[in-house]
């Protein structure tokens, strides 16, 4: 169930975030994002520039991919709950991509009754290639 | 012809500018990004929440530009152009959400600038970092910034 609550104590190091699929990415995804962020660059937009630039076309804005990234946390741990995320990118996400996120507990501890999940997290491509990369903090709850 | 970046911005900060967060602004970017959680978009969920209010998703504070301190801005201090930039890396620490209605502080600073040869030649490394504080200077964010410049 999608927004299910989490909690601490139900979380084991290795368990797996539920994956979350995203795209095909569109140009109009893009369009959308430039404006939500005031990211204009035309890198996203104009495949001519893109091509000029040397870059082989339009991709993506890393922050889209990184965006999908902190939903699959979200959708899992709950808005509000991330406390840390930190992301390279990996390689280019293009038109047409379909991007899965996805993640795995390697830490939890708790300090000062403050849970903390941590968890390595990546994003693919249709081909398996990883195009973001990363590591995330989550604060849980406990049961009480 | 490759360009060359000066290390001499390492160190520099930007005037400090601030940002008052739209309530609007944070459900278009929820929405561009296809993230439809009813706590960054159904106000009402938003106000019976502990939080009183809708709060922003987790990498909304990349909308905190100002021209003083953005990209561009950068972009003309190293002496580049927006073509051979990329976005390297990316980090958020947060420490509250970021909500509708406040307006927050932000405080820009380059950290550290280095080159690296990678596939597609020699590149510049720029890391940035940026402090945001609300209203009683308390910090509510921080965001670390690497854009790599292809030389």
């Amino acid at each position: 169930m999608k927004y299910a609550k989490v909690y601490f104590d139900d979380v084991m190091v290795g368990d797996e975030l539920p994956p979350l699929v995203k795209g095909p990415v569109q140009q109009i995804q893009l369009t959308r994002y430039a404006g939500a962020s005031a990211d204009f660059n035309p890198i996203h937009q104009d495949d001519e520039f893109a091509r000029a630039a040397g870059m082989g076309g339009v991709f993506a804005h890393g922050m889209l991919s990184m965006g999908f990234v902190a939903q699959a946390l979200t959708d899992w741990a709950g808005a509000g709950s991330v406390r840390k995320l930190g992301v390279r990118f990996a390689a280019l996400v293009r038109l047409k991509d379909v991007v899965t996120c996805r993640g795995r507990v390697v830490a939890r501890s708790s300090k000062d009754d403050v849970n903390l999940v941590e968890l390595e997290v990546w994003a693919e491509n249709q081909k398996a290639e990883k195009v973001v990369t990363g590591r995330a903090t989550v604060i849980l709850p406990a049961r009480t | 012809m490759p360009i060359s970046i000066s290390k001499a911005l390492i160190g520099k900060e930007y005037p400090p500018y601030p940002v008052t967060v739209e309530r609007g602004k944070i459900k278009e970017f929820a929405r561009a990004i296809g993230d439809l959680n009813p706590f960054y978009l159904d106000d009402r969920v938003g106000a019976a929440s502990e939080w009183r209010d809708l709060i922003a998703p987790p990498t909304f504070a990349i909308t905190f530009r100002d021209e003083t301190a953005d990209t561009g801005s950068m972009l003309r201090d190293l002496g580049t152009d927006i073509s051979r930039i990329l976005h390297g890396e990316q980090e958020f620490e947060l420490f509250r959400p970021l909500q509708p209605g406040q307006t927050y502080l932000c405080r820009a600073k380059i950290v550290d600038i280095y080159e690296k040869s990678g596939r597609s030649g020699p590149m510049a490394f720029v890391v940035r970092e940026t402090t945001i504080t609300d209203r009683t200077n308390e910090v509510v964010a921080a965001m670390r910034h690497i854009t790599i410049v292809r030389l």
